[in-house]
């Protein structure tokens, strides 16, 4: 029993020195610092200042009126009072209006038959036509939407005049069925409050694995000098170096992560619904496997400066298998398991739902779990591929 | 001393694997991982719910309608609002369509009922293709109901349907008519990729002469010429980059069929001009920043944040202005304007003159900047 007592209480004061060691290589290498420091402050920043205008409004429109009666006027004056359009101007054909749309001028072209009036007039439908230019999907988003309400509206007047031609009593207007439509989470429908909240996720990942894989490199240097000896690491127990490392990491990331998950949102006054318990509970496992990831990596990096070869671009993988770009219910299932294996893909998930949704940490039960079974199974790729290096 | 100088580069570029993993695997690999992720285009078929509080022929019929679109599937039927809702919170559905209770007989007695949708816009596409869909379904049932008020008014079909709409509104997305989502992200971001990785390799096998104080051979096998030791280090990178990049342009275009309805040799020109124009922004990093360290960072910063400042989602004349110059000392902004120009709009060359020109502004710039390298070339200093 006390042999056991004292082996427990060596493994202990090994995992406080590699804490120790961890805390005094990070603190003074200063490229780890920018990762590790500088990217999470930073990069949310950056990020809600690119995206923080949220929505685009009063984009240029050209308009073809080959009508030009005071019908299509009035159109053309409630086209420029929407949210998407401004018009730009009045050219004289649909060819001078497609000049100017090639020459970036205009992102549309609003085109009035001649006939408008007259088979307004005559209580026939009439047919506006609008062309846009697809260089953005989401210009046509907002055309799209903004026209659609301007049909609909005009047509509500268009037939209560018709109807009033035909006789019929202004009570006698048709019932219909009403719609209305609410967004969740991202109420204003801004493109800020939507890609933040899952990026600044990421941003912790990424910050992190750059962070502990330039370590690894630098370690690797000196290893090379010192003939297969880090004079800087302490000779601990595999599994002591693992959780002394993790444990080293996640304490520098909880303050970073509570400025990232907590006050961002708050800044820029992102949807900020969850409980500060739910995601910051939410986030350790995310931190713990993200972590035990980059340790499993170790011996990758050649040199320190592998790291920006190797770890930048998977950026960019893992943001598309998050999710957050596009659905993960589309992807083939090898890319839906790709994503499984990743931290942030359940981090980005889980904190989305919790910070935007208001759901909390009992609902995420899946995310979570699967956070949890992937810090495991990265302690036992850290474990093995530490023991492997000793 | 040219020759000279790129036989020691290919020799140093094959002198370890991570020159190949950085110029050519990571490249061709994230080219064939967005090709394959986004091989549908448009995600269809969104998980979404129902709440059907009425239970009648004409609200299930009305739930036969929405599941038969092709934009929304429903997984998942749910008792009330609050269970919809806890569905949403736990990510089973993107949205939910309520059918009130008594809602046929509010609708056949011309009581106008309400019909209710909510979509999830966290995440913004399927959120979207969720509301898109509910709603051309709310409309198309308001109208059928309408329809049939008005004929039993006495109207005839013909009139109904006037009155219904009198207004007709014909949108034509221009050059894009399958509203295919893949079509900007494919190239963005496999182009994209290439330029991040071509500035990282440039900066990274500059500034590993710095490291490995190897720099002063480089200057002297060039004889003492600065822009022969770079443009000799760096033209060996250009034509296996341009190989690459050309690799995924025929991925694209040729085999993938995204439109290509302009000029394929603009493309290309543009295509070429791009690679040089990375490495040029490395180049100029390398001048202005000797240090392995924040030269690499600089160039990683940027690289990725090309992919959001470069507006290939979010239009650039909706950001800050301080924010949205950036985007135009980015090379990748100038190759998506000549893509959507000339792949998907199929405009003459001439209206993309500019985006060109933008590309050769980078190789001036980086050639005027190029002589602050002489220092570091005569004597290297690492700091790490």
């Amino acid at each position: 029993m006390k042999g056991v007592m004292s082996d427990i209480r060596e493994w202990v004061l090994e995992t406080a020195l590699v804490v120790r060691r961890q805390f005094r290589l990070v603190f003074t290498d200063p490229g780890v610092m920018i990762f590790f420091l500088l990217l999470p402050l930073a990069y949310p920043v950056v990020y809600a200042l690119i995206y923080n205008p949220e929505v685009t409004r009063d984009m240029p429109v050209a308009v073809v009126d080959n009508c030009r009666s005071a019908l299509s006027r009035e159109f053309v004056r409630h086209a420029d009072a929407t949210e998407a359009i401004s018009v730009c101007g009045y050219a004289s054909s649909l060819e001078e209006a497609r000049t100017w749309m090639a020459d970036h001028r205009c992102y549309g072209i609003l085109e009035i038959p001649a006939d408008y009036s007259r088979h307004l007039g005559r209580g026939e439908q009439a047919v506006v036509k609008f062309y846009c230019d697809m260089g953005l999907l989401y210009r046509y988003r907002t055309f799209l939407s903004s026209l659609t309400e301007l049909q609909m509206a005009t047509c509500t007047d268009l037939r209560q005049v018709a109807l009033n031609t035909l006789g019929m009593p202004d009570n006698g207007a048709p019932s219909s069925v009403e719609a209305r439509s609410y967004f969740l989470g991202d109420t204003q429908q801004g493109f800020a409050s939507f890609i933040i909240p899952g990026i600044v996720v990421l941003i912790l990942q990424q910050s992190m694995l750059l962070g502990i894989a330039m370590l690894d490199g630098a370690s690797n240097e000196r290893r090379r000098r010192n003939r297969g000896y880090d004079p800087l690491l302490p000779d601990v127990s595999p599994s002591a170096s693992c959780i002394g490392k993790a444990l080293c990491y996640v304490a520098i990331y909880f303050p970073l992560t509570l400025y990232i998950l907590h006050f961002i949102p708050e800044f820029f006054s992102f949807p900020h619904q969850g409980l500060p318990w739910d995601y910051l509970l939410f986030m350790f496992p995310m931190l713990l496997a993200t972590a035990f990831l980059g340790i499993s990596l170790q011996g990758l990096m050649r040199e320190r400066e592998s790291a920006f070869i190797l770890i930048v671009f998977t950026s960019v993988v893992f943001l598309f298998l998050s999710g957050l770009t596009w659905p993960r219910y589309a992807m083939s299932d090898f890319y839906r398991w790709m994503g499984n294996v990743i931290p942030a893909t359940w981090g980005v998930e889980g904190f989305v739902r919790i910070n935007t949704n208001g759901g909390t940490l009992a609902q995420q039960s899946t995310p979570y779990l699967w956070l949890w079974g992937l810090s495991a199974f990265f302690f036992a790729t850290a474990y093995l591929s530490t023991r492997a290096r000793r | 001393m040219f020759r000279s100088v790129v036989a020691r580069e290919i020799r140093i570029l094959t002198s370890r694997p991570i020159y190949l993993v950085g110029l050519v695997v990571v490249p061709v690999l994230l080219a064939v991982f967005f090709v394959t992720l986004l091989g549908e285009g448009l995600p269809l078929k969104a998980p979404a719910g129902i709440v059907d509080l009425d239970n009648s022929p004409m609200s299930r019929q009305l739930v036969r309608n929405l599941d038969a679109t092709e934009l929304v599937s429903f997984h998942q039927r749910y008792g009330s609002f609050n269970e919809a809702m806890d569905g949403i919170q736990k990510g089973e559905i993107m949205g939910f369509f309520v059918i009130p209770d008594r809602f046929e007989r509010e609708a056949v007695s011309g009581r106008g009922p309400t019909l209710t949708f909510y979509s999830n816009l966290t995440y913004y596409v399927p959120g979207s293709l969720v509301f898109k869909g509910f709603k051309t379904m709310a409309v198309t049932t308001s109208g059928k109901i309408v329809r049939t008020d008005l004929v039993g008014k006495g109207f005839s079909a013909d009139l109904a349907e006037v009155a219904l709409q009198p207004l007709v509104l014909d949108m034509h997305p221009v050059g894009n008519p399958w509203l295919n989502y893949a079509y900007y992200l494919g190239p963005s971001f496999i182009i994209g990729s290439i330029g991040l990785m071509a500035m990282l390799m440039t900066v990274f096998s500059l500034t590993q002469e710095i490291k490995r104080s190897t720099a002063p051979a480089l200057y002297a096998a060039a004889g003492g010429k600065v822009w022969v030791a770079i443009v000799g280090k760096l033209f060996p990178q250009t034509v296996i980059l341009f190989i690459v990049a050309l690799f995924c342009h025929s991925l694209l275009f040729h085999w993938n069929h995204y439109p290509m309805n302009g000029n394929e040799w603009g493309m290309l020109l543009g295509l070429l001009l791009f690679v040089v124009a990375c490495q040029s922004f490395g180049v100029f990093l390398c001048s202005v920043l000797p240090n392995p360290r924040l030269a690499l960072s600089l160039a990683s910063l940027t690289g990725i944040l090309t992919f959001s400042i470069a507006a290939f989602s979010f239009p650039v004349e909706a950001m800050y202005g301080g924010i949205a110059i950036f985007s135009y000392i980015l090379p990748v902004r100038y190759y998506f304007l000549i893509y959507i120009d000339q792949a998907l709009n199929g405009i003459p060359l001439y209206f993309s003159r500019w985006w060109l020109v933008g590309l050769l502004c980078f190789p001036a710039v980086a050639a005027i900047a190029a002589p602050l390298c002489r220092r570091w070339m005569r004597h290297p200093v690492y700091v790490p």
